[in-house]
């Protein structure tokens, strides 16, 4: 099936194998959520989901820094995990929902969470930020109510140059109270 | 740009043993923190990649009382953290499972990509080896198991052919009364691996059990000091000989993490501790 045909079938939906398109070239179609919209397109096996994000949906949130999962510049949010994108090919995410930085605010208006790393100036030169993002909303999602020890832990595999962390634990300690507020009224 | 590949992902076990035998530059991927790096550096040559994340009996994560607990090989190393009865009935594989990378990287990362891979510095396998897990391995001519002890061959080596695949890890139901623990050192409070890691058992029979990592080619299950170990009894004077008499039994190399040295120094002091941990005797 192409992506043309895949588009025009109203009835397709997520798969659960990607679909080789043809014997000749690699290219494998496939169909996944990212940020909440149904994204079909045509990719080859070797792209990872980092590239696909930044170079075929144009969201660049995502950052490629070391390439190996030791910085988590590039963490997003798939089916709900925090996972570095450097190390997860484009086409394992077929059928995933995938959830970046740029799905965190509501059109112009920024998450609790966002808001907090401004509040608490949790960025400096702001490369880490959208990992550093993610793997705060991954731990909050899952642990809503979590410890400082369990902030850290969730926090380890994002690197900054510059805040000394702090400020970015501050951050992620009071967004997770403010949410708790929010869900209580 | 990673090299060409391409891309299968079989929802049967049949069906990727078949991808497997079939074609040669075949690689399994699972978690891929650690196939994706070989890819990135061109470590490897794979021509294709089979995704083993379709087949439902591979995430298999279950205990059975007298028997024991089947890890699959799609089981995810934050699933063992999050999981009470490994944390209560295998504590060192908890411990090892707890400091192994970063958060995001074991929610991808998987038990039996960790051993496959079989780096000698690796952190689950001391904890495997005091446990004596047995490893699940098939191909399209049958299933076979063998003991981890004998599963790694060298550095990054391992007893599996091409065709084949490491379907599960099984660790026997330890029992009553059976604590154990996992220590290491590393250079820096974070991610590394670990310059020395001890794991260390002590069963319901009292009987102690001692594995170690970075030390050697491959970890290694110190059969040998057990024995001289439980000989002995353990006591105050025991738990120090302990600590010198692991050096006898280790094969340290100098790198880029530490020297030979410092290798048997730490190994010294983490057996130590390990024992004391354990056994809550103060030396």
């Amino acid at each position: 099936m192409t992506v043309a045909e895949l588009k025009n079938d109203g009835k397709a939906c997520a798969m659960d194998t990607a679909h080789v398109s043809s014997s000749r070239d690699l290219r494998v179609v496939i169909d996944l959520i990212v940020n909440g919209e149904r994204v079909i397109e045509e990719v080859e096996p070797n792209m990872l989901l980092l590239h696909f994000l930044r170079d075929k949906l144009k969201l660049f949130g995502a950052k490629e820094s070391c390439g190996e999962g030791e910085c988590g510049a590039c963490t997003v949010l798939m089916n709900g995990y925090a996972v570095t994108s450097c190390l997860v090919l484009a086409v394992e995410a077929n059928g995933a929902e995938i959830l970046t930085v740029e799905g965190l605010s509501k059109g112009n208006e920024l998450s609790i969470l966002q808001q907090e790393f401004i509040f608490q100036d949790a960025l400096q030169c702001g490369f880490c930020t959208p990992g550093m993002l993610m793997s705060a909303r991954g731990l909050l999602d899952k642990n809503p109510n979590p410890t400082d020890e369990e902030i850290r832990e969730a926090m380890a595999g994002n690197l900054c140059r510059c805040t000394g962390y702090l400020q970015i634990f501050d951050a992620v300690k009071r967004a997770a109270e403010r949410e708790r507020e929010e869900r209580e009224e | 740009m990673l090299s060409q590949f391409d891309y299968v992902k079989p929802l049967v076990l049949n069906e990727a043993l078949a991808a497997l035998a079939k074609e040669d530059n075949s690689y399994v991927l699972a978690g891929g923190t650690d196939l994706l790096i070989m890819l990135r550096h061109n470590l490897i040559n794979a021509r294709h990649i089979i995704d083993i994340k379709g087949i439902p009996e591979l995430n298999e994560l279950r205990f059975v009382e007298n028997e024991g607990l089947t890890i699959g090989a799609n089981v995810v190393v934050n699933t063992l953290i999050d999981s009470e009865l490994v944390k209560n009935k295998y504590k060192a594989l908890h411990d090892a499972a707890s400091c192994l990378a970063s958060f995001q990287l074991r929610n991808r990362a998987t038990l039996v990509g960790n051993i496959c891979n079989a780096s000698p510095g690796a952190d689950l396998p001391p904890a495997l080896l005091v446990y004596d897990a047995v490893v699940k391995i098939a191909s399209v001519d049958g299933v076979r198991e063998i003991p981890l002890v004998e599963f790694f061959t060298g550095v990054k080596k391992t007893v599996l052919t091409k065709n084949e695949l490491v379907l599960s890890v099984f660790l026997p139901d330890p029992g009553e009364n059976d604590t154990s623990c996992y220590l290491r050192q590393t250079r820096l409070k974070g991610h590394d691996l670990s310059t020395v890691g001890v794991a260390c058992r002590l069963d319901g029979k009292g009987k102690v059990a001692v594995a170690i990592g970075a030390v050697a080619p491959t970890p290694l299950r110190l059969t040998a000091l057990e024995a001289e170990i439980n000989e002995k009894g353990i006591s105050e004077e025991t738990i120090l000989w302990a600590a010198d008499a692991i050096n006898e039994h280790i094969k340290p190399i100098s790198d880029v993490r530490s020297s030979e040295a410092y290798r048997r120094h730490m190994a010294s002091i983490l057996m130590k501790r390990c024992l004391v941990t354990l056994t809550g005797k103060e030396v």
